[in-house]
């Protein structure tokens, strides 16, 4: 297998077989979570950096401890406090991180595009993308077909619906991306407001009604929605939300028996999922949880370990 | 003394037949015709070359007064003489905004004492553009101002705009309007459609022009005052216009050279750089088309490079953070004309030069519309195109200050080769 | 650059015969296999663990514990391969600790595989006692390993490759000697 994916920015241009390869790498991966010594020296001598503009404990920590397991350094910059605050740009700031040796840079930025820009202007670092505004969060997208695929085995032909603030979200258009390239039928469903102008670009449908969004569908996967949205004035109010669109059980049991319910976390209880669905036998959460770090290891790995700089 | 040979000579509408002559003396043309010869003239044999007025940009944002870091009068005019362009018009949101007769003044003194292009100022509607007050319209037109304008924005209300309209009448100078429903666009960076949906960027809809457009429009039916509306890039927009024109109304338009180059698909397929973020944005693949179609049937009236350079620290940013607006006087002309050729030349050559010299003009105050024709004892405005001469796009060598741009690469063709402002030469490519 | 088979090193006979007597060798060396646990290095050598554990049912009648090893994450010559190196799976049947663990693998070359087999071994559980069987030792050790128990010894030139063929991934049984050329 030649990997030909140098940086991992976005998943617009993975074919399946490329999605496959990394899902039984990362199934490999994962048995190393469980030894008693994790860790391997794959990535000895590596130096990665975690560069987070936006507050993350979630991803940040997955990538982590992906890369210490792997034994690479690890060094975490996070934007308050630091040189950005004062101004550097993150044109300078790269530069700055990789004059200090840094092999690779996992980058999550406010503004869609950044992850592109920056594998732009480093030379030798390998980019990967943490999450970039609304764009794309590749290993996001990879962990939850992880997921799915570990559950399913083939996930051709299978039916997935996302539920939630697909607009303002990175997560959906990179599932999106990964799902219908496994072949999966993919639907939107949530308020009008929250949905891309034009769903047909994204080779999706948009379904109004949550209850036939679901129906039959193998994932539902549940979006966060996020306070500032309903500030903004694109739905009335996070009670309306959850009473049209949230994942009770009815709703979930619209769904095939064998469905999985997913989230990226953190989840709004009681906004668009309720405790019994979220902590309920069909919720995939912690896996996905555990999925990041085996899908980040598989993703670095293949990415940095045995290439020569 | 200059004597052109053997050019094929364009006059602001329509070709010679064959090929002719023009003598230039004392920054006047001089004679027109078939084998002229004059003792003490310097020759130049424009065998297989274009000899067409000077073109005349109508949009151009030079930064000076306030920005200069970003571009001055100076570099701005070089640039545009690079262009071919022998005039562009300033555009006045500086700091302080041009709102005044002695800014006004300003840049007419500062782009004559370059002596590159000329210079002229569009002056701002409203004080400091703020929409709020109307500007000292009769004190600006007095000191030479060609076009009113609060570009960047709209007019801020509707009522300031009817009332501008009004005011300006008397002194026969335009209101350029930048058509732009504020409200439907603030926050975003990119067409609302395909791009703002894959993108996960806040997209600006195509409404937030048409109702800028519209309000125009109606206005200008409402008080018969002539409006110019710059900028169009959707299709709805450009309907509109054809619409008003059908219906005899006074209203002009100008298109920019990248909106009829690129789409939004270019900001997907360069991986979301921010040389292709640009105010109003760069629209469908169906809307670049429309903007083709109205420019071979006439409702649109000139081409205007709407010129926006930025410093490189400004602009080289992730495309979310970076500024609006995209630099492109120096090969505006290629541009729009390797397009033309690559789309098997959809309508006659006239009609393109047209779009730059006698079009544009026809929208300046009277006095100055004989910018874009060529007629004996006029001025010697004058541009030599070399039509085959092939080359690519080096920002490095820009005169502007620019260095950041979209054409950045491009092969293009159709470049300017002389240009010519009062008979003096202010760009010369041809001797050598 | 390709490979042009030169010789056949070992027909499927010549690789039972050594696998059998290997087998027995295992068994007198560990004075029985109370303690053994068999590892395959992914990945021929995971199906010969396996046939030197089918011989010892068979003559031991005692099925002795077989566990693979991926050595992939621990390698410290990948930049050497051409191809990026996939990581298969690693799993052990039970734990390692205090039992004699004899790795098995198809071709001994530098040692470095062993190496890092070692590394990995000493990362998954502490055995009493590590040894070494494998198909074919080829020469050119860069490092202080030499295999305990070996099917055949096979004198190569630097410019030669001895491939080992099994019928699980490579249809057929059979073990040959290969040439670089160029081209």
């Amino acid at each position: 297998m030649d990997w030909k994916h140098r940086h991992v920015l976005d998943l617009k241009d993975w074919k399946r077989e490329d999605i496959l390869f990394l899902l039984d790498q990362a199934k490999n991966m994962d048995e190393l979570i469980d030894r008693p010594i994790k860790k391997v020296p794959a990535l000895r001598g590596k130096l990665v950096v975690n560069l987070f503009f936006e507050a993350s404990t979630r991803t940040r920590v997955s990538f982590e401890l992906a890369e210490k397991l792997l034994s690479a350094d690890v060094v975490n910059w996070s934007a308050s406090g630091s040189s950005v605050s004062k101004g550097e740009t993150l044109r300078d700031t790269a530069w700055t991180l990789e004059a200090m040796g840094a092999d690779a840079v996992v980058v999550r930025h406010g503004a869609s595009g950044s992850a592109h820009y920056l594998a732009r202007k480093l030379r030798r670092a390998v980019v990967f993308n943490g999450g970039d505004g609304a764009y794309s969060h590749p290993t996001q997208a990879l962990l939850d077909a992880y997921t799915a695929w570990k559950h399913f085995s083939n996930l051709e032909g299978r039916k997935m619906a996302i539920l939630g603030d697909v607009l303002h979200s990175r997560v959906a258009r990179s599932d999106i991306q990964v799902f219908k390239t496994l072949g999966c039928e993919v639907v939107l469903s949530g308020p009008e407001t929250l949905m891309p102008f034009d769903v047909d670009s994204l080779g999706v449908r948009y379904e109004p009604d949550p209850v036939k969004a679901v129906k039959n569908a193998d994932i539902v996967y549940l979006l966060r929605i996020q306070r500032e949205r309903q500030e903004e004035g694109l739905f009335p109010s996070l009670d309306e939300y959850h009473l049209r669109f949230g994942a009770d059980e009815k709703l979930v049991s619209m769904a095939s028996k064998s469905a999985l319910v997913m989230h990226p976390g953190p989840i709004n209880r009681r906004v668009e999922i309720d405790s019994s669905v979220a902590d309920g036998a069909q919720s995939r959460i912690l896996q996905q949880v555990r999925s990041g770090v085996a899908v980040r290891m598989a993703l670095l790995y293949l990415c940095l370990g045995g290439v020569m700089a | 003394m200059m004597l052109f040979k053997n050019a094929k000579l364009f006059d602001g509408r329509s070709f010679f037949d064959g090929t002719c002559d023009l003598l230039v003396r004392e920054g006047q043309i001089e004679a027109l015709g078939r084998d002229l010869s004059a003792v003490d003239a310097e020759n130049f044999d424009l065998s297989g070359k274009v000899l067409s007025p000077g073109f005349v940009d109508l949009h151009c944002h030079m930064r000076d007064p306030g920005f200069e870091w970003r571009e001055d009068i100076e570099t701005a005019a070089a640039a545009a003489a690079a262009g071919g362009f022998s005039t562009a018009v300033a555009m006045p949101n500086t700091d302080p905004a041009t709102d005044n007769d002695a800014l006004v003044r300003y840049v007419i003194e500062k782009g004559k004492r370059a002596g590159f292009a000329r210079i002229l100022s569009a002056g701002a509607v409203t004080k400091n553009r703020e929409g709020k007050e109307l500007a000292e319209m009769g004190k600006m037109a007095a000191a030479g101002c060609v076009l009113f304008t609060d570009d960047g924005a709209p007019v801020g209300s509707s009522r300031l705009f009817r009332t501008a309209l009004q005011y300006s009448r008397a002194l026969g100078i335009r209101i350029m309007e930048h058509p732009e429903e504020t409200s439907l666009s603030r926050g975003g960076q990119v067409n609302e459609g395909r791009c703002s949906s894959i993108a996960g960027l806040k997209g600006i809809p195509a409404s937030a022009e048409e109702i800028g457009v519209f309000r125009a429009v109606s206005l200008c039916r409402e008080t018969g005052v002539p409006v110019h509306v710059t900028h169009l890039s959707t299709r709805n927009s450009v309907s509109l216009v054809r619409e008003a024109k059908k219906e005899g109304l006074p209203v002009t338009c100008d298109v920019t050279p990248h909106h009829l180059r690129f789409s939004e698909q270019s900001v997907i397929d360069s991986g979301f750089d921010s040389r292709f973020k640009v105010n109003p944005p760069l629209r469908s693949e169906e809307d670049l088309e429309s903007l083709w179609e109205a420019l071979a049937d006439g409702t649109i009236d000139a081409i205007a490079t709407d010129h926006a350079p930025w410093h490189l620290d400004e602009k080289d940013l992730p495309f979310q953070e970076a500024p609006f607006g995209i630099a492109s006087i120096e090969c505006a002309f290629p541009g729009v004309f390797t397009s033309w050729l690559n789309r098997g030349k959809p309508f006659g050559l006239e009609r393109l030069l047209a779009l730059f010299t006698s079009g544009p003009s026809s929208v300046l105050p009277h006095e100055w519309s004989s910018l874009g024709k060529l007629t004996v004892k006029g001025k010697a405005e004058l541009v030599v195109l070399d039509l085959d001469l092939d080359r690519k796009v080096t920002v490095e060598e820009w005169k502007s200050k620019a260095r950041l741009s979209p054409w950045e690469g491009l092969s293009l063709s159709g470049w300017p080769v002389m240009t010519l402002v009062e008979g003096r030469v202010v760009f010369d490519r041809l001797r050598g | 650059m390709t490979l042009r088979e030169k010789a056949k090193l070992m027909s499927e006979t010549d690789m039972e015969r050594a696998i059998r007597r290997m087998a027995h060798e295992i068994v007198e060396m560990n004075k029985g296999l109370e303690k053994v646990v068999l590892v395959g290095i992914q990945r021929r050598g995971v199906f010969l663990a396996q046939r030197i554990r089918d011989v010892l049912r068979q003559f031991e009648q005692i099925k002795v514990p077989t566990g693979e090893l991926d050595i992939t994450l621990y390698r410290d010559d990948l930049t050497l391969l051409h191809d990026h190196p996939v990581v298969h799976s690693t799993s052990m049947p039970l734990d390692i600790t205090g039992k004699h663990v004899v790795l098995v693998d198809d071709v001994i070359y530098t040692g470095r595989t062993i190496r890092a087999a070692l590394d990995a071994l000493m990362d998954l559980g502490r055995p009493d006692i590590v040894q070494l069987a494998v198909l074919v030792d080829r020469g050119h050790r860069e490092l202080p390993i030499a295999p305990n128990f070996v099917g055949k010894n096979v004198p190569t030139s630097r410019e030669e490759v001895v491939e080992v063929r099994v019928k699980e991934i490579d249809g057929i049984n059979e073990v040959v000697i290969c040439e670089r050329q160029e081209g």
